[in-house]
């Protein structure tokens, strides 16, 4: 009997077999479809579609410091500088070949849902010119604080993915499969459940897992979401923190002094530097709003295009800043936070332009000071290492006082 | 108030309405609600006897928006911002914003938690206008806009003063048409700047008042063949500031046709005949022109730019880029490659709200128009 495999090489064995089933599609008889991260994947599983998301491709090569040179080659092309880094860096991409990975099969579809941010509407429409190919946008409207309107609003996307279920039969020929959908919709329940659990693992103290172990450990719902391994592998994933780390009392930092919030996609570019420097701070980052983003609580009981509907147009992405706000108040209490970091990150406005608000009412409520700084998530032309390390260090010294004066 | 206006003071009232609208406010003892663009059905507003009012920007200078939307986000919505927080927000009772794109979705946010005490609704334009699901979803929009409207004022929408509404705004992009069909054919009987500055306080005063200065100026305005003009078509979103438009007289340039949001793409929008008259503002939503931000095909865009350009005859087209306006600029390599392919001479002007100095654009469209000039025409 072959040995148990750890989570990690689980998450290795998964990318590998989806990213080689994914350029072998044609061969399968499948389709390649592309679509964005928060997005309604559950269809193209349950209709054999293999769903390719160009933003994980252009997190490895913006991860690898490639963002600026891969970005420079679309400026070239007529495209501006403020555009979103994945964007510019994927059709950087596009131009050169040029990547850190195996690279990412060409479309045969695309969808793109607008929950998430309407740069990906965009981007994929600049795509779909390129090999004439069709796009499907489900527009999902702001999740406005209208029970009334919420109620409307699930309903126009029900109709919408039932258009998209219709457009599907229309380009493969294929009947689609509500039974298959139900399973596919079990899986991602399960998964989503398991991950959430994974996230608030860091409710422990000293907490077991960084904001970096969940950027990582994120990646398999990401793009597995709907299938039994990806369950699988948050099962492994939980199991193994509580008996290795949880269990044992072991945490990121032992000395653990600030734990904290971070409010936006990280500088994939400086993710390890960050988190070294917080460190030697005693400053863990614990959670953001963004990592919970897959946090689906997909009800079973209902119509499986309802529950889609109602979970996707939800995301923080889509909700108003109050509801964000009271999100991630629910964050600061459940994992008893005591400092933010909010990034005003250039390549997302989406995110971003919510920031200067947001950090006004959790100040308020909360009476923590925040930490804000402007960068760009993947070029690294926007960031200034020793403007944002000042700032980090001038940050720690405030949390620092603001200690001792409690105490005292 | 707005009946007997000269073509001069439409001019000065479109740089800055707000000083007129406040006397008027008092004046009718009326309630004022301002909202962005675009496709706000400014006719329901104007029903339950508001004056709906287009914010367009405004030139004064930046002081509390940049705190709430940082340097990278769209010059307009900033602008927009800034008027209402530093400015004019108190002559307003309420707001209705239109949520087109990622900014404006967030502009809604703000500006709610800004003016806690005022009425401020937002209008959820579909971002696909292609299948059938949009068009359901804009009349669910035009009557949930309906009930708010009525829960706020307290009183119910009478269909007779929706189709009294109606028809004083369609007569009145009725009459801006007819006088830019004049310019259009007479460049030197009205300037580019006094014809969009008719749009633009079309979309911020009282219609049923200010349809009786168009008539007027219509009526007066005395044909003038004028030569050396060339004629060009506008595309994008808004042009500002109105300077720029002083820019296109001075160096004789006659637009023939737009696109903008502040220009055709608002005469576009006629209400149809329908006994429901729900259904006919529903209709209207998708008879305007392209929108770069909602997700709509830029070939379509293309093609009709170029049919534009063939049917005025134009001799170039003038893309106004606002800066930092995300959606246009996804869209513009490409449209400008298939124009360009096309053999239609294109000149990109960015353009940015709060803009002090012009200098810049002047030499690169005095540059693109002397070469152009000197070439083909």
């Amino acid at each position: 009997m072959s040995e148990k495999l750890t989570s990690k090489e689980l998450s290795k064995k998964i990318t590998n077999e989806y990213i080689d089933e994914a350029f072998r599609a044609h061969e399968l008889g499948k389709l390649v479809g592309y679509t964005t991260a928060i997005s309604p994947v559950e269809l193209f599983v349950a209709h054999d579609v293999i769903p390719i998301y160009p933003e994980n491709h252009s997190v490895a090569n913006l991860t690898a410091k490639k963002g600026a040179e891969l970005c420079t080659v679309t400026e070239s092309l007529g495209y501006t500088s403020h555009l979103c880094a994945y964007a510019r860096s994927d059709l950087g991409y596009r131009e050169t070949g040029m990547t850190v990975t195996r690279g990412i099969p060409a479309p045969d579809i695309l969808m793109a849902c607008n929950a998430q941010c309407f740069t990906l509407t965009k981007w994929f429409q600049v795509l779909a010119r390129r090999g004439n190919l069709p796009v499907f946008v489900f527009d999902t409207p702001e999740y406005v604080m209208n029970k009334k309107a919420r109620e409307e609003i699930v309903k126009y996307c029900v109709i919408q993915l039932k258009e998209m279920i219709a457009w599907l039969e229309n380009i493969t020929k294929k009947k689609f499969d509500y039974d298959r959908l139900k399973e596919v919709m079990k899986y991602s329940a399960q998964a989503s459940a398991l991950y959430k659990k994974f996230l608030d693992m860091a409710q422990h103290k000293p907490s077991p897992i960084s904001i970096f172990d969940c950027l990582i450990g994120m990646a398999i719902t990401v793009y597995r979401r709907g299938t039994p391994e990806c369950v699988e592998y948050y099962q492994t994933l939980c199991d193994e923190i509580m008996e290795n780390k949880v269990s044992k009392g072991i945490g990121v930092l032992q000395n653990e002094k600030y734990r904290l919030y971070w409010e936006n996609l990280p500088v994939w570019f400086k993710f390890s530097d960050h988190a070294k420097l917080l460190g030697s701070y005693g400053g863990v980052i614990l959670t953001s709003l963004y990592v919970h983003a897959w946090s689906f609580e997909f009800n079973l009981d209902k119509d499986p295009l309802v529950t889609l509907a109602e979970n996707y147009v939800s995301r923080f992405s889509n909700s108003t800043i109050e509801d964000r706000a009271t999100m991630a108040l629910d964050l600061f209490k459940r994992y008893d936070m005591n400092g933010m970091i909010m990034f005003m990150n250039r390549s997302c406005k989406a995110v971003s332009f919510a920031v200067p608000t947001l950090k006004d009412i959790i100040t308020k409520r909360t009476g923590i000071p925040a930490l804000v700084f402007e960068s760009d998530m993947g070029d690294q032309r926007f960031y200034s290492e020793t403007q944002i390390r000042t700032r980090i260090e001038a940050y720690f010294e405030t949390l620092d006082r603001l200690q001792l004066a409690k105490s005292a | 108030m707005w009946d007997n206006l000269s073509i001069k003071q439409v001019v000065k009232h479109a740089n800055d309405p707000y000083p007129y609208i406040r006397k008027w406010k008092k004046g009718t003892g009326k309630k004022v609600v301002g909202h962005t663009i675009p496709d706000v059905p400014e006719e329901l507003i104007y029903a339950f006897g508001f004056l709906p009012v287009s914010l367009i920007g405004t030139d004064k200078p930046l002081k509390k928006a940049p705190s709430r939307l940082p340097d990278n986000a769209c010059s307009l919505a900033r602008s927009n911002l800034e008027l209402v927080l530093s400015y004019e927000g108190d002559l307003f009772d309420g707001f209705v914003l239109p949520q087109v794109c990622d900014t404006t979705q967030h502009l809604s946010d703000i500006w709610r938690i800004s003016f806690p005490d005022k009425y401020v609704e937002s209008f959820l334009a579909p971002r696909q206008a292609d299948r059938p699901s949009a068009r359901y979803w804009v009349k669910e929009e035009i009557e949930r806009l309906v009930s708010s409207l009525t829960g706020w004022s307290g009183k119910s929408l009478k269909d007779e003063d929706l189709r009294e509404s109606i028809r004083i705004h369609n007569e009145n992009k009725a009459l801006l048409k007819e006088i830019y069909e004049i310019k259009r054919k007479n460049p030197g009987t009205l300037g580019n700047k006094e014809l969009f500055a008719l749009i633009k306080l079309s979309m911020q005063v009282d219609k049923t008042e200010f349809n009786k200065s168009l008539k007027k100026i219509k009526e007066g305005l005395k044909i003038k063949k004028v030569d050396g003009y060339t004629d060009v078509i506008l595309v994008g979103i808004t042009c500002d500031p109105p300077e720029v438009y002083e820019l296109f007289d001075e160096i004789k340039l006659n637009i023939v046709g737009d696109t903008l949001v502040t220009g055709t793409r608002y005469l576009q929008g006629i209400v149809p005949d329908n006994e429901n008259l729900i259904d006919a503002l529903t209709e209207r939503h998708f008879k305007r022109g392209f929108f770069s931000p909602i997700h709509d095909n830029v070939y379509k865009n293309f093609e009709e730019v170029k049919a534009l350009y063939k049917q005025t005859n134009a001799k170039a087209i003038i893309y106004v880029h606002i800066e930092f306006c995300e959606s246009q600029e996804y869209d513009l390599p490409d449209l400008k490659r298939m124009i360009k392919k096309e053999g239609m001479p294109i000149h990109e002007l960015d353009t940015e709200y709060q803009t002090i100095s012009l200098s810049h654009v002047r030499t690169r469209l005095q540059a693109f128009f002397e070469s152009l000039r000197g070439g083909a025409l």
